[in-house]
Order: C-alpha cells, then structure tokens, then sequence
C-alpha cells in the first residue's frame, strides 16, 4: 500500500443536534480522506432512521481531549461550597424560624405561589 | 382524469420516471459490499434505497391510474415494456455483482452525478406544471435527491481534481456516459404528445438547463448522443432483460404465492 | 519498572472491578488490548463479511417492500461493521495499524469471521433463516457484551442491538410469509432450516478448552468482555427460538434435540468441531468466493483511495 493510500484513512468525529434547540451530541467517528467527504459520509453513517437537525464533523487531530491523569484528577474534586448539596442545612435553620426554605423552583421563576 | 390522450401520456411519463429510478437502483445494489471503503458502502446504500423507494411511489400512481399492482410492475413486466434510459442499465463493469465483479467507479460516480442532475432538471419541471398528484410525489422525492446531488458532486469534484490517473479515469466515463446521456433527456415516441399536454418541458429545455449547471464544473465538450437504443420506445440492451431476470428470480419461481 | 506496572494493572483491575469503563487512550494491560483487538475486529469483520451472503438476496428479494427492507438491513451490517472496525482501529492505532491493515489480515487468514458466513446461501429461504436465526444468535451473544468494560466497544453495541430488534422483526416477517404460504415456500424454509441449524449451533463456539485445545473466553470474562459462556449462550438460543420454529410446524434436523427437565438445560447433538476449525480457517464451502469479493473490492477501488489520499487535507 502507498503512503497516499494510506492517507485516505483520516478519523473525523461526528456531532448533531436532534432538533434545532438540542444541545450538540457525540455520535460517533468516521474514516474519510478530507471534511467534504467526511460530512457526506456521516449522515448516513450515523442517521439512517432519524433526521437530524444538525451536523458537525471534526477532524480528530484537532481536537484536544483529556488523558487518563486528567480525567480521574478531576473526578475528585470537591466543589460543595459552590453546589446547593452543600446548603442542605438551612432547611433545617428556616423551619426553626417558622419558614420554608425557597426552592429551586422559587428562586428561578415560574411558580407564584 | 381529461382525454384518454392525457392519460395514456400521463402513463407513459410516469414509467419513463419510475424505470429509470428503480434500474439504476439495482445497478447499486449491485455495488453492497464493493464500494471503496465501509463509509461509501453504507451511504451509497442510502441512495439506492432511496432511488428504489422513489420509484416505489411512481408505480403506486400507476397503480391508481390502473396498471396494475406495482410488485408485478416491477417483477413481471417484460424488457420491452421498460421505459428507462439505456444508460441505467449499463453494467456497473465487468463481472457479477456475485463473481469476479470489476466495477468502475469512476464510471457509477459519473453516471449516477450526471443521472442525479438530469433528475433534478426533470423534477423541477414537473413541479412547475404538470399532473397534480404526480407533482405532490415530485416535491417529496426532491429532498432526498439534493442529498444524492450533494453525494455525487462531491465525488465527482474529488476525483476529476486529484492525481493524473483518476481525471483519466473519470474522463473516459464522462466519454461513456455522454453517449447515452441524450436517451435519458428523450421522451420516445410520445415524446411531443407529453410535452404539448404539458406534463414536463421539452427535451432541449431540459438539456440547456442541464448542460448550463454542468458545463460550470466541467472542463469538457458536452455533446451528448444515443449510440445505442431509444430505451423510452422500450428498445433495450441483453443488459436489462439479465437483470430483470435476477430481479424477479424469486417473484417468478413461486407464481401467484405470497411473499 | 516492574513495580510501576502492579501499580498499573492494580489501578486497571480496580477500576475494571468498580465497574468503570475503560477508554481508548487509557492505560491498559497488552493482553486487554489484544483481545479486544481479536474480539472486535473478529465481530466487525464478521458484520462486514456477513453482508456478503444476504447481498446475493438484495435485488432478488420477491416485491418492492422486500426488497427496500433487506437493503437497508445489510446496509445497517455494513453500518455495524464500520462502528466495530472503528472501536478496533483506535486500539491498534498505538501499534501503527490501522484499517487497510485489517483488511490485508483478514486477505492473509490472520483475521477470521463468524462460521455462519462460510456458508452457502442458495435460496430465499436462507435469506430468511439468516435474518431470522443467525441475527436471533447474534442479538443474544451482543447484549451479553453491553455491559462490557471497554467503554467504545460498548458504545457501539448499544447502537447496534437497537437495530437488531428491525432485524429480528424483518426476519420474522419473511420467514412467516414462507411458513403461511405455498407448499413450495414451506419446502424452501425446511431445506433452509436443514442447511443451517448445525451452524447456528457452532455460531456460539466450543463449550470448553477441551474441545478446541484453546479458549480465550476465561480471560475475556476476568476482564469483563463477557459475562457468559458459550454454552450459557447456546441454551438461551435454544429457549429463544426451538418452541418458535416447532410452533411453525418445523422440523429441526437433530432427533436427539430435548429440554431436560431434571438438568433444566437442552440437550442436543454436538456438532463437529474439527469441522467448525476448518471452516473457519478459509475452508468452509463459501469462504474461498467470499473472501475473493472483498479482495477485488479492495483491489478494484485502490486508485480511488490512492487518488484522495493524495490530494491537500484542508480544502
């Protein structure tokens, strides 16, 4: 096999949105020589029974992902003061002062109550 | 319905439509499993099944205009009541899809752009004036073929730029597909009878707009020729009646059974 | 260095152990990597090698709808060979290999397919029994393996076996019109069944090292690549689908077949398996033609690889 044969064989990955307001989603990755090639290739790839409202595709050489060590460092963590699990105490506090601690729901809108 | 006229060309049309898309169909379903790599194999899938399910809906109109069932259309119509083009059911090369299969696909990606475009020409006449209900089947079919355009062009545009062998490739295909490209524009026999009922634009019309869109992209004298048969008068190569009979091979061997 | 790799294989065990799942880049014992590259490039090309027989039904399938429907079910094989070859490519991408290497092994007989796909398929009958039974044995033996440790093949997996529930239902479809119809048709899916039923037993391997004289299935299920045995696998096929086909008026061609009550396990006559090795090293009665197909697709389309290879990535 040539060197130029063997170049046909660049990884792509594909990304897509379900629907217009979707987040963008990991689908899955493609062997194809160049971008053009690699977006016709990825919807029937990877869409055969859906239709997808977008689609991305990457070259993988140009995407910077994590390794092993950065990926478990960061699993461990400990961000308490910054979610509300490490609030759960004043609900506690509120009822001794005869009030009910607001909720999510208060805090972000929509209930009127 | 009008005259019993339109209606019998109205007919004719619509077999010129749904042959050409379901020959060319079987010409890729041929190519499973043999495309250059695993990627193409699955995408060109998609088209074939596409093309198959377009001339799927074709033959439910003939259906309702009374000719028959559509299985039987498909599986038990003989070579001269065929109305595609000679060029669809030219061999994708040498060989069986099921021995020593040598096909060219410089040649299927040629055929299939230059097919792609010409369909595309056709179907946007259609949609300006003609039959109703076969207009309402031309707007569904026409989002699936942008996608088969953009699938083809991308090839073609690929291959015709890249190494000295591949554009001589591609030119010689360009060479064979030229020649039979004028049966695919021709509408036989009843050719004016379908174009002054206003059921599509004429042949030149069409040709033009083709011609325009493709001389853009193509370095290359357009001239375009029927060398062999009038595929559209039903006059067709040894090619077609050997696929019609693999088509049907089982339809036939159980007549009258359900499948 | 020894004591750098226990602290290694410590770690990956542990992980393996919690239930984590390991990913490409991921450190991971030599013999972890070599078998998931056996493992899957084995069942990718299997997927790949396996559309070949039921093409042969493509365009002869008997109407328009059956003809749509086993297109793009070999269309969704070819789809699971490329996600399986991917999954493999990025293993053996560290060892400078990628996919014209798989296809130049599975050329030279280093890499091997499923025995299924050795296997003649003469009539449309066959198409029937391989959408039916050889899909129905593989779905079982692929969910076995969802939950396995290695994060992309299982990935993959679940996009397959979501489709494999069309096609258990397209083989249903078919083979039910067979059974419903003419005395023809109920011949041809006998003699289909007759053909295949010693294969979809050897589909799901020897039962243990004693057969073979080698087995890969205990380290497979150490590393949690499988939970099950093969012959685990072969008595759920058994429940699965002999009531079904005996429902049908079938007959399987194995006299011995029983469900023992006592042992709550099938018994069945062992097929032979020396037989099954030579078919699966390139001599089954198909595996020279098949193997020649994809030779030639591979050679007749070099120039277009070639061809693209060369031209500027970014354009």
């Amino acid at each position: 096999m040539s060197d130029a044969e063997k170049d046909f064989y660049q990884v792509y990955e594909v990304f897509s949105k379900k629907t217009d307001t979707a987040p963008l989603q990991y689908q899955f990755s493609l062997l194809a020589p160049n971008r053009e090639l690699a977006f016709i290739m990825a919807k029937e790839n990877f869409f055969r029974r859906e239709q997808p409202a977008d689609i991305w595709v990457v070259k993988r050489d140009d995407i910077r992902t994590m390794t092993q060590e950065e990926r478990e460092g960061i699993k461990n963590l400990d961000k308490a003061y910054r979610e509300t699990k490490g609030y759960g105490y004043l609900k506690k506090k509120w009822r001794k002062y005869e009030q009910e601690q607001l909720t999510e729901k208060d805090i972000m809108g929509g209930g009127n109550s | 319905m009008e005259s019993a006229e339109y209606r019998s060309s109205l007919i004719e049309l619509v077999y010129q439509l749904a042959d050409d898309d379901f020959i060319l169909s079987y010409r890729g379903s041929e190519w499973l499993g043999l495309a250059p790599h695993i990627e193409e194999d699955v995408a060109f899938s998609s088209i074939s099944q596409d093309l198959m399910g377009h001339a799927a809906l074709y033959y439910s109109l003939l259906e309702e205009l009374g000719e028959g069932d559509a299985d039987e259309l498909t599986h038990a119509r003989s070579p001269e009541k065929f109305r595609n083009a000679v060029l669809m059911e030219l061999p994708n090369g040498p060989g069986s899809y099921l021995e020593e299969p040598n096909y060219d696909w410089a040649f299927t990606v040629v055929r299939n752009y230059f097919y792609t475009l010409a369909k595309k020409v056709r179907l946007h006449s259609i949609k300006e004036h003609s039959y109703e209900t076969l207009q309402q089947i031309v707007q569904k079919i026409s989002i699936e073929m942008s996608y088969h355009l953009m699938h083809w062009e991308t090839w073609f545009d690929q291959l015709m730029n890249s190494t000295p062998e591949a554009r001589r490739r591609m030119t010689e295909a360009i060479d064979v597909v030229l020649k039979e490209m004028k049966g695919v524009f021709s509408y036989g026999d009843d050719g004016e009878k379908i174009v002054h009922l206003s059921l599509i634009e004429s042949e030149e019309i069409l040709t033009r707009r083709w011609k325009a869109i493709l001389s853009e992209k193509v370095d290359h004298p357009l001239e375009i020729e029927m060398s062999s048969l009038n595929g559209r008068n039903g006059k067709h190569t040894d090619h077609l009646e050997r696929a019609l009979s693999t088509l049907s091979e089982v339809y036939q061997s159980v007549p009258s059974a359900e499948w | 260095m020894e004591a750098v790799y226990q602290q290694n294989i410590d770690h990956f065990m542990d992980r393996i152990n919690n239930g984590e799942k390991i990913e490409a880049d991921d450190w991971m014992p030599d013999d972890y990597r070599e078998a998931l590259i056996r493992l899957i490039s084995m069942h990718g090309i299997s997927e790949i090698m396996g559309a070949l027989p039921e093409k042969e039904w493509v365009p002869k399938a008997p109407t328009l709808h059956r003809k749509l429907a086993i297109m793009a079910k070999v269309q969704d094989e070819m789809g699971h060979g490329q996600l399986l070859l991917r999954v493999a490519e990025d293993l053996m991408a560290p060892l400078g290999k990628n996919r014209d290497d798989i296809m130049k092994d599975l050329f030279s007989g280093r890499l091997k397919f499923h025995n299924v796909f050795h296997m003649e398929a003469p009539t449309w009958g066959d198409a029937g029994i391989i959408a039916w039974l050889v899909d129905g044995a593989a779905i079982i033996s692929q969910t076995m393996m969802l939950g396995t440790s290695y994060g992309p093949y299982g990935r993959a997996l679940k996009r397959i076996c979501a489709e494999e529930v069309f096609h258990a239902q397209h083989g249903e479809s078919i083979i039910m019109a067979l059974a419903e119809g003419t005395e023809e048709q109920r011949e041809l899916l006998q003699d289909a069944l007759n053909r295949w039923w010693t294969s979809l037993l050897m589909f799901f391997g020897p039962k243990s090292k004693n057969e073979t004289g080698h087995s890969n299935q205990d380290k497979n299920m150490q590393y949690k690549l499988r939970t099950k045995t093969n012959e685990q696998l072969r008595q759920e096929f058994l429940t699965k689908y002999v009531p079904r086909i005996w429902s049908l008026g079938l007959t399987i061609p194995d006299p011995t077949l029983r469900f023992d009550e006592e042992k709550s396990e099938w018994e069945y006559a062992d097929p032979d398996w020396s037989e099954f090795k030579k078919i699966v090293t390139g001599n089954g009665p198909k595996s020279k033609e098949r193997l020649a197909l994809r030779v030639r697709s591979y050679e007749m389309n070099s120039w277009v690889r070639e061809a693209l290879g060369k031209r500027p990535q970014h354009i």
